[in-house]
């Protein structure tokens, strides 16, 4: 029996030398690969996601344990394929045209791969029309764009307007954040939801794609 | 209400309240933090007041404490007035609140008067200057009316994205300068005209000010097309008296959020000087950093957020009357001073590093920021919450994270360092050993140097230079360099590992 505890809670702790050993012993031990990622991995990052919103974690131990994530995730993705593990969805994500701040935007982006999407990240300064060129590339489930500062978030509305023209608004769920945006910005922008977390906004993506 | 209510006006924080003419104004006034220190017997000078607009009678007590002089420009005792109509009046006590600047510099002397302003994104300080002397003759302190247009820079570049708002912010912040120029002209009987005035403030003031569109600050790059200084008359600003004729000018920008407050405090701290390692920090909204050494200069600001403006702290405040600004653990309990005296309504940045740092030595707080209790109780009616705490950790993160690298680019080891200047409101009532037990700071205390109002007092020496400082501000523009933080690559894992407080011993 292949031991997934010890990998859980390696990420959790964020000690990626931990993770990674345990990952190769749990591969070694027969686990199938698959179920390194949705009985560890996933659980690992959630329970990182619950203490954050609670206020018991942090910024820092939440980069620690996606750090530690991500190295497992490289020893098992190679073992993914031609297994029947699929990725919760696709998500495309970025800081709005104007906007720099980066640190926000890759909290969501390690809670959505904590919780097995897979992302795309386009990083910061994203043009309206980049968002609408991912789009057509990726095919994405979930667009998420986070801003920081009340005079870039009002790309946000032009994002959505260029995804409207593109005729691409109705085939992808449209989630924003950052430190000034609300739940009434949202509504009235129409975008598809608003979280104050990166973990409630994977919590969301995950509800927007089931309901899909 | 009843008919026989006035309203009463409080500056410089522009408080309103209602009373019954004719009732005692000392009544009224110790609720809002107005401190009596000889309990109202109108025996000492502590609670004058000076009327701005309507009228006080006079008392005999103002006859026995205020010189003639003083009684015409409109001062009395608040303890014995009694106001029949409505009144706005400056506390000489919530005066003192904003940082202005006496420092005493060496000056070649000219003729004639200077006028020096420091135009904040919250307050505005104006001095009257002796031009022979370098004696400051008067000071005038007010809140930035463009205030309720946004308290932070960022929504005031909001809000200007409006072009009447706009206007009406650059009409407001002139009016407000040109009253404080004029009172002060009125207040001191000096003879001799004013000749010349500095302005400084930082990028978004200076846009606001002179009426450049403010779009290229709302967004990346960040990059205002407007850099230069600005010749102004003092007739076509509206100034009075003797500083009709002065020829006023608004200093360069550095670049980016840099200002040319920040021009200012590299003048008054000697920073542009060829001199061993040492750096400085204006720690507001934008907290801008800069660092020298050998006459290379480097300036860099954070989004260090507003927490230390008491902005997105559950219970904070600025520093004024009801904000705790010192908390210290005397007998393993927690003793909060608080502005004024009077029940605490808040914390301001001061006291949240305070108390964060009482916290952390009581054990109370994890070196994570961990606040197990779920509540840090500072004063009966003041707590600090979890979120507090992680507002705390990112703002004095992205600041120490900010100091690491400018000091790495500069190639400056700690032990090189000479000294570090704090400039600003915050930076001075800061306490420099708490700033060190939460991390916010890491340099010996002797080699931190609480720097005044630098921003003004740089902008004073400029009224000295016989150019009025274009030179000195070309050669320091031309040997700085802005360094982009969020762009540097090692910014995030930085700024997540200055999040953690230092461990405990």
């Amino acid at each position: 029996m292949a031991d997934l505890e010890t990998l859980k809670k390696a990420v959790e702790a964020g000690k990626r030398k931990d993770a990674e050993a345990a990952a190769n012993a749990a591969l070694a031990a027969g686990a199938a690969p698959g179920d390194l990622v949705s009985k560890a991995l996933i659980p690992a990052m959630a329970s990182v996601g619950e203490k954050f919103q609670k206020g018991e974690a942090f910024v820092p131990e939440m980069l620690v344990a996606a750090k530690a994530m991500k190295a497992a995730m490289e020893i098992i993705r190679p073992k993914l394929v031609g297994t029947s593990y699929q990725p919760l969805g696709k998500v495309i994500i970025g800081t709005v045209r104007g906007d720099l701040h980066d640190i926000g935007k890759n909290l969501v982006k390690m809670m959505m791969e904590g919780a097995g999407f897979e992302v795309v990240d386009l990083g910061v300064n994203v043009e309206p029309d980049k968002f609408v060129e991912a789009v057509k590339q990726h095919s994405p489930n979930v667009v998420a764009m986070s801003a920081l500062l009340t005079t870039t978030m009002l790309s946000m509305p032009e994002t959505i307007k260029a995804l409207k023209s593109a005729g691409l608004r109705d085939k992808v769920k449209v989630i924003i954040g950052g430190a000034p945006i609300t739940d009434s910005f949202s509504k009235e922008i129409g975008a598809d939801g608003y979280k104050p977390d990166a973990f409630s906004a994977a919590t969301l993506a995950k509800e927007l794609v089931g309901k899909k | 209400m009843s008919g026989g209510d006035i309203r009463i006006t409080l500056q410089p924080f522009g408080t309103v309240f209602r009373m019954p003419a004719g009732h005692s104004l000392a009544d009224h006034l110790i609720v809002h933090g107005v401190e009596f220190p000889c309990g109202g017997r109108g025996r000492c000078r502590g609670c004058r007041v000076r009327v701005l607009e309507g009228s006080l009678p006079e008392t005999p007590a103002d006859s026995a404490q205020l010189k003639p002089g003083e009684r015409r420009a409109g001062w009395r005792l608040a303890c014995q007035a009694r106001p029949e109509s409505d009144i706005t009046i400056e506390l000489r006590q919530w005066t003192a609140l904003i940082l202005a600047d006496d420092t005493e510099f060496p000056f070649t002397p000219g003729e004639g008067l200077g006028i020096a302003v420091d135009v904040g994104t919250t307050t505005l300080v104006v001095q009257l200057l002796d031009l022979a002397t370098a004696r400051v003759m008067g000071t005038e302190t007010a809140l930035n009316p463009q205030a309720r247009f946004g308290a932070d820079v960022m929504s005031r570049i909001a809000a200007a994205a409006d072009p009447a708002s706009a206007g009406r912010m650059k009409e407001a912040v002139r009016k407000s300068v040109g009253d404080m120029v004029t009172k002060l002209c009125t207040r001191i009987s000096a003879s001799g005209r004013v000749v010349r005035a500095t302005i400084v403030g930082n990028t978004a003031m200076h846009h606001l000010f002179l009426g450049f569109p403010l779009e290229p600050l709302a967004s990346y790059p960040f990059m205002p097309k407007h850099l230069e200084g600005v010749d102004l008359a003092g007739s076509e600003l509206g100034w009075g008296g003797q500083a009709k004729g002065a020829s006023a000018r608004f200093l360069p920008n550095l670049g980016g959020f840099v200002g040319s407050d920040i021009l200012g405090v590299i003048l008054a701290t000697g920073l542009h000087r060829a001199g061993p390692p040492a750096g400085g920090a204006d720690l507001g909204t934008n907290g801008e950093i800069i660092f020298s050494s050998g006459g290379a200069i480097t300036v860099a600001s954070t989004a260090a957020g507003p927490a230390f403006e008491g902005a997105r702290i559950s219970q904070g405040m600025r520093a004024a009357p009801g904000a705790i600004d010192r908390v210290v653990i005397e007998e393993g309990k927690m003793v909060a001073h608080v502005i004024g005296g009077m029940e605490a309504s808040g914390i301001c940045g001061s006291g949240l590093v305070d108390a964060v740092a009482c916290g952390l030595e009581a054990g109370l707080i994890e070196p994570s920021g961990l606040l197990p209790a779920g509540k840090l109780p500072v004063r009966e009616e003041v707590a600090l919450t979890r979120q507090d705490i992680r507002e705390v950790q990112l703002a004095k993160g992205a600041i120490a994270a900010g100091i690491v690298i400018l000091m790495r680019e500069m190639g400056i080891a700690e032990a090189d360092l000479a000294a570090f200047h704090l400039a600003g409101a915050f930076g001075n009532s800061l306490d420099i050993g708490n700033s060190r037990r939460i991390g916010l700071l890491s340099f010996p205390a002797d080699k931190v140097k609480p720097a005044g109002n630098a921003a003004l007092l740089g902008a004073k020496m400029t009224l000295f230079m016989p150019d009025g400082g274009r030179k000195a501000c070309e050669d320091i523009i031309s040997r700085v360099r802005h360094v982009s933080l969020e762009t540097s690559p090692d910014f995030q894992d930085l700024f997540a590992e200055m999040m953690a407080f230092p461990e405990r011993g």
